[in-house]
């Protein structure tokens, strides 16, 4: 067996080197190897969506999907990476307040594709929110609360300067 | 009938759910995130043949391996069940695609996996029926000795008498209807953890809506007692009537854990979710409905066809439709035949709305159907025959709370039905649908839910209960009905749930008893700790005990609220009392009645769609629902409840089926078995209609699958009412099922 090639990848910030397989896939390396369990594993083919993160310019992408050492040298955010010190981003506040999540399962994925929406539309329409949104299954909200939340997303984008 | 103001300070309140920070941060562990030290990925060998024998099974080139722990299959375990007469290994017949015929555990899912395909089975294929048609037809294959012709497990049942009412009736109209079968759809796959290491404990991680169950099934197959099986079941990735028995993987996780002495996890792999599910199978319906020209209705009937697959596992749902057909209308009697059909196919359950949902969807077209044959509006129709409060259906359920005419006429009011009820353009369709649901109904003598409340010296209260919260947000829920009790917020009753080893017993979540009965078990917990509060507290101020309020963190007496003390100093003059007196609350609830529900939900809905002739696709424009909950806990958990109902109605309706080719599904991926999408939700309008039953945790009922059952219905009705036909005899009514019916009208 060849050794393992290397894949630098920097996750949330935090710049790792890690041995992988060619057939892993981006999500097997954070959830198995990187240890962040926040990103799920659901359909494994790229039609529910809860694998989403965002690359380095805030797209969506679908980490089941995605073979890990295409990857090499490029940085990525999970779930993890929205939140510091247990302050919230304001789409995951705003995810809160609206009663946006239900059994949670998809929704890391959901907001990571919300995430997307609001980084190239933080005011966004109804269109753009289906656009976006169009990659995503959330079984228990049929998506009416998530498209609030989503909405008004803006709301809780703080000034820093007034948070306690 | 809202509370009155100053009547709570939190129940009725839009409270955002408590374990909201866990969930949208990523923290939120499910099963599936678990991983034990030295734990062995299980992987499961499945019959590729609709029917047949196996001649032999060698696993010696599998075991060979390496990093293979175990192979097993039925000639290690050839007496363990999964049901009654259901070996969990296929022993001498496969009869479905998909039955467990061994099972690996190795190092890595790859390895378990790679291993699989170094099972060699002989096998012998026979000839197989893997649909009703097939197993109904003349010469069929008899699948099971025991059951003759192919007819599994039947029930038949009238109330009152139905023959009488048949012969006053001045018209008798008959219609059929079939529903597909049907997955539930979960977002987080089917997952088992288990550990045996130790023979006298087996412990098992997965999502349930039941652990009791699991405890019994698991107990019962693999000889063990009730409470050597541990279940543990914190973040659940949702329900939906799909976890409410243990299946086949979670068996084998355990016996492959006895035989390594590892834990060992086995999840669903990709298309294997469409094999392990319980959902719905194909189902026929009769009804017959006998009504006076004034419009009463004085006979009903139903006869209800179920493809129950290669085994018949869930017979619950085989006599469930008998007593829930008596709940919305007044009649002389009722008649309901019901029959499961064996099929080499995968065993059934039911999905989302209970197997009601899809009955609905058919009935209540026939019921529109049968109101335009007497020439009568469909809603006055409804409401002519609707039970009111204190009435008594045929099967012996009384309603205490009915609220079920107060929805008819609030849907048709803000829906503007006299508007456009007859009176829409070609293709575009207004359907009305009404309900009935039970706040869970008991079914067996100890149908009880027990709660613990400890208090601590901070005045921070611990809430020990066995509900599982689904996403239905019971937790949240619990946490307000012990917050209200104790006079303190939500925020301070942490809940620790999710383990059958720590919590009190509570059959769970199902059958819509969430809410009523783990909610009356909590209010009676949190009213006993009150209690040992309210005699210092008594003492303290020298008033009698019933003077004293408990509100906003306080506790004082009525005549002098200047005098409070907080809760937490309470607690700590209660523990710091000469007798060290620390409190704990205990309750539980179990329903008075010996069998059957207490309570039940009523709705009504009204949707409006359009048609496209050219594609037959259905738009649905609108959705007016109201629905009597009693009272609303929660308003804003209430709504989740209705969006994600309204969501799944809509989509057992005009978009689910598994295809299905020679017992294989077709379509067994998100891919290919569709749900709606963001931008195909209807707009929709609530009104919660508060009737305050006299049983429910402050006047609370169900909201957990009562609004599917009449999301289903109007739909439904609406499409037909669209097209201008009397009934859409099939679900769902996918955009070639509508230009079927189109092709075939007339002109």
């Amino acid at each position: 067996m060849s050794p393992k090639p290397l894949l630098r990848l920097t996750v949330n910030g935090d710049a790792l080197e890690l041995l992988v397989s060619p057939q892993q896939t981006l999500l097997d390396v954070i959830r198995d190897q990187v240890g962040l369990m926040g990103t799920k594993e659901g359909c494994t083919t790229g039609s529910c969506g809860v694998c989403t993160i965002n690359n380095a310019r805030g797209e969506a992408i679908l980490s089941c999907l995605t073979p890990a050492l295409e990857w090499d040298g490029q940085s990525i955010t999970t779930i993890e990476g929205l939140e510091r010190l247990g302050d919230l981003d304001a789409i995951q506040k705003s995810f809160v307040h609206y009663h946006a999540v239900q059994c949670g399962f998809c929704t890391p994925g959901v907001i990571m594709s919300a995430k997307a929406v609001l980084n190239r539309h933080p005011r966004p329409t109804d269109e753009q929110i289906n656009d976006g949104m169009a990659g995503v299954i959330c079984r228990c909200t049929g998506h009416i609360k998530v498209k609030e939340a989503i909405r008004e997303a803006h709301a809780f984008a703080a000034d820093p300067a007034a948070k306690p | 009938m809202s509370a009155k103001p100053g009547e709570f300070t939190v129940i009725g309140r839009r409270q955002p759910r408590l374990d909201g920070f866990e969930k949208v941060s990523g923290r939120a562990v499910y099963t599936d995130d678990i991983v034990l030290p030295g734990m062995l990925h299980g992987r499961i060998l499945r019959s590729p043949h609709p029917r047949a024998r196996i001649v032999s099974i060698d696993a010696s080139r599998a075991l060979a391996l390496p990093g293979v722990k175990a192979v097993i299959s039925s000639r290690d375990f050839p007496d363990v069940l999964f049901s009654e007469r259901q070996p969990l290994f296929a022993r001498d017949t496969a009869n479905y695609i998909g039955e467990e015929v061994a099972a690996v555990a190795a190092v890595d899912a790859i390895t378990a996996e790679e291993a699989l395909h170094l099972i060699d089975v002989t096998w012998e294929p026979l000839p197989a029926a893997t649909t009703l048609r097939e197993a109904l037809r003349n010469g069929a294959p008899r699948i099971h000795d025991w059951a003759p012709g192919n007819v599994g497990p039947t029930h038949e049942k009238d109330y009152g008498d139905p023959d009488l009412g048949f012969a006053e009736s001045d018209l008798v109209v008959e219609d059929q209807f079939r529903t597909p079968m049907q997955h539930n759809t979960l977002t987080e796959f089917h997952v088992a953890l288990a550990d045996w290491s130790k023979p006298e404990k087996l412990t098992v991680w997965t999502p349930t809506q039941s652990a009791p169950m699991y405890q019994q099934n698991l107990a019962k197959g693999l000889g063990l007692t009730e409470s050597q099986v541990r279940i543990v079941y914190n973040n659940i990735g949702g329900a939906f009537t799909g976890r409410g028995r243990p299946k086949p993987h979670h068996f084998i996780a355990a016996l492959l854990s006895r035989r390594t002495g590892r834990p060992v996890k086995i999840r669903a792999a990709g298309d294997e979710e469409f094999i392990m599910f319980r959902g719905s199978g194909e189902t026929q319906y009769r009804f017959r409905t006998g009504v006076t020209r004034d419009g009463r209705i004085k006979a009903i009937e139903m006869d209800i066809t179920f493809d129950s697959g290669g085994h018949a596992e869930w017979v619950m749902i085989l006599w469930l439709p008998a007593a829930v057909m008596n709940w919305l209308y007044h009649a002389k009697g009722s008649r309901y035949r019901g029959r499961f059909i064996l099929t080499n196919s995968v065993p059934k359950g039911s999905h989302h709305g209970g197997i009601f949902g899809r009955i609905s969807a058919g009935w209540m077209q026939h019921m529109t159907r049968v109101a335009e044959a007497i020439g009568m509006d469909p809603a006055e129709f409804h409401l002519l025959n609707a039970m009111d409060p204190g009435d008594t259906g045929l099967d012996g359920t009384h309603f205490a709370s009915c609220g079920l005419k107060e929805c008819i006429r609030a849907v048709v009011e803000r829906s503007g039905w006299k508007q456009k009820y007859g009176k829409l353009p070609r293709y575009r369709g207004i359907g009305i649908g009404i309900g009935a649901q039970a706040s869970g109904s008991k079914g067996a003598a100890n149908d009880t839910s027990a709660a613990m409340v400890k208090v601590d010296g901070d005045g921070l209260v611990t809430l020990f209960t066995g509900i599982p919260d689904m996403g239905q947000g019971s937790h949240t829920v619990m946490s307000m009905i012990a917050a209200e009790v104790l006079g303190i917020e939500p925020a301070d009753v942490r809940i620790v749930a999710g383990d059958s080893d720590v919590v009190p017993f509570d059959w769970g979540a199902f059958s819509q008893r969430g809410t009523f009965m783990t909610g009356n078990a909590v209010k009676n917990a949190a009213e006993d700790a009150r209690k040992q509060l309210a005699a210092v507290a008594a003492q303290l101020f020298g008033v009698p005990e019933s003077e004293l309020r408990f509100g906003a963190r306080r506790v004082f007496p009525a005549s002098s609220p200047q005098k409070a003390l907080s809760f937490a100093q309470l607690v700590g003059k209660t523990f710091n009392s000469p007798e060290g007196r620390y409190v704990m609350g205990r309750g539980f609830f179990n329903s008075p009645r010996a069998f059957g529900p207490l309570a039940c939900s009523f709705g009504a809905q009204v949707a409006e769609v359009e048609v496209d002739p050219a594609t037959g696709a259905v738009k649905v424009l609108k959705v007016t629902a109201a629905h009597d909950i009693g009272r609303a806990l929660n308003p804003l958990g209430v709504e989740g409840q209705l969006d994600g109902q309204v969501f799944s109605g809509m989509s057992q309706v005009l978009y689910e089926e598994c295809k299905t080719d020679d017992g294989q599904v077709l379509n067994p991926s998100r891919l290919e078995y569709k749900l709606p999408r963001t931008w195909e939700l209807p707009a929709v309008e609530y009104i919660l209609v508060e009737t305050i039953d006299p049983y429910g945790p402050f006047g609370a009922k169900e909201v957990g699958e009562g609004p599917i059952v009449v999301t289903m219905a109007a739909i439904a009705s609406a499409v037909a009412n669209a097209l201008g036909v009397g009934m859409v005899e099939e679900i769902p009514m996918t955009p070639w099922r509508v230009r079927a019916v189109l092709d075939r009208m007339p002109g």
